[in-house]
């Protein structure tokens, strides 16, 4: 009688256990695949350079995003975009990233003769709602857009079609676009700024901090299981968004890594193994920068000039210079 | 039969399992044609429904074999599946959070 009654008590005790730890995190995993848009307020007309909206499908998946095609602008004045970087913001911003000022980045390569293609990123800015996968089903939208300039129908078809494409990537752009280049040769020159080796830890770290009305602060213990959920109820899979397991294929076309020594999102330990992993192949060509003081996604708000010299000297390298 | 019966629970908490996510998978195709704003809080309505539903199931049905049988094996078995029922805890173990 007393064992019946304690495997009673233990089947009670794993039904009501597990029966809370799987709908709670299952009420996690759905506040974790999404994030709200934010509204576009500057454009690159506020910067006084001429652009185009764009719009072009998602590879594989074909979500319509959203951009502008901004021709690069010449010494003497003319427009170009016979070498155009895809510039790809990061997460819970869109295509003019305040906060990183990218919109201001952007101009700058415009200004020393890149075109730029800089677009949202599904579920953000003004592309339409889809999950978020910190990189997984983002770097489908980077492969759009070059799939865009290859062949999509451009603005300004007086320029022709780009020659050179490279890709310049922020936080979860930067981890997508090394994720996208990492299988497509058509991107020629990475520049990777601020991008995280693998999501997971980051957010089984981020997960305990943030709160979930009506549960208030998530205890880390659901973090695991939180991203299980997410895989298995929407498909987003965050245990793939991994640069560091792509990274090394990237070689032999030039990559720069960036970032800053105060991030404390994206801990610099995160560079070490990608910049570890991108050099452990014959041939690579891996340049890096670390920016002293900078803070997550800040280094290009934090040097300015300096970022710009640097990034347009790598693309100059990589590229040659325009015609 | 007896040890079909102390069983049951064990093989009624799979195909549970299976039914609840084979809805939900369900859901997540024919609202995914809505866009994801409308795909995303009906997943999780099926899921913790499902889920809800299946709970009331699976107890009614230990109940009911916890009367019936109360054998070494069936209380062995009964265990078993109590375990099996707590596996998606194991989860925990998994954590490597960044610093």
């Amino acid at each position: 009688m007393l064992v019946k009654r304690a495997v009673a008590g233990l089947m009670i005790l794993a039904g009501v256990l597990t029966l809370g730890y799987v709908g709670i995190s299952s009420y996690i995993a759905e506040e974790l695949v999404y994030e709200s848009p934010t509204a576009i307020v500057k454009t690159p007309a506020n910067l006084d350079l001429r652009f185009a909206n764009v719009s072009f499908p998602s590879r594989g998946d074909q979500i319509n995003l959203k951009g502008w095609l901004i021709p690069g602008m010449l010494p003497d004045g003319r427009l170009t975009v016979e070498r155009v970087i895809v510039v790809v913001h990061g997460t819970r911003t869109n295509r003019e990233d305040p906060g990183a000022h990218l919109l201001e980045l952007t101009a700058a390569l415009a200004r020393n003769g890149f075109g730029v293609l800089s677009f949202d990123m599904r579920g953000m800015g003004e592309s339409p709602p889809a999950p978020l996968s910190m990189g997984t089903l983002e770097q489908r939208d980077v492969l759009g857009a070059v799939d865009f300039l290859r062949s999509g129908r451009l603005p300004f078809p007086e320029l022709g079609r780009p020659r050179i494409i490279g890709g310049l990537g922020v936080s979860m752009g930067a981890a997508s676009l090394l994720m996208a280049a990492a299988g497509e040769p058509g991107i020629q020159a990475v520049v990777s700024d601020s991008a995280y080796a693998e999501i997971v830890p980051i957010l089984e770290r981020e997960i305990a901090k943030r709160s979930v009305a009506p549960i208030g602060r998530i205890p880390g213990v659901l973090a695991p299981s939180a991203l299980v959920m997410a895989q298995l109820l929407y498909g987003v899979d965050f245990f793939a968004a991994r640069p560091v397991a792509g990274v090394a294929r990237i070689a032999p076309r030039p990559l720069l890594l960036i970032h800053g020594t105060a991030d404390d999102y994206v801990p610099i330990t995160n560079f070490r193994q990608l910049n570890a992993a991108a050099t452990s192949v014959p041939g690579a060509h891996v340049s890096t920068w670390v920016v002293p003081n900078a803070r997550h996604a800040q280094a290009f708000k934090k040097t300015g000039a300096e970022y710009v010299t640097r990034v347009v000297a790598f693309f100059d390298a990589a590229f040659g210079a325009a015609a | 039969m007896r040890s079909i019966r102390a069983a049951q629970p064990l093989l009624v908490l799979i195909a549970l399992v299976a039914v609840v996510l084979g809805l939900t998978v369900i859901a997540r195709e024919i609202s995914a044609r809505a866009g994801f704003l409308v795909e995303r809080p009906i997943v999780l309505l099926v899921w913790l429904a499902g889920l809800l539903i299946a709970g009331a199931v699976f107890a009614w049905v230990v109940r009911r074999s916890m009367r019936g049988d109360a054998s070494r094996s069936g209380l062995l078995l009964m265990a078993l599946t109590a375990l099996a029922l707590a596996s998606p805890l194991t989860l925990i173990l998994l954590q490597h959070p960044s610093p």
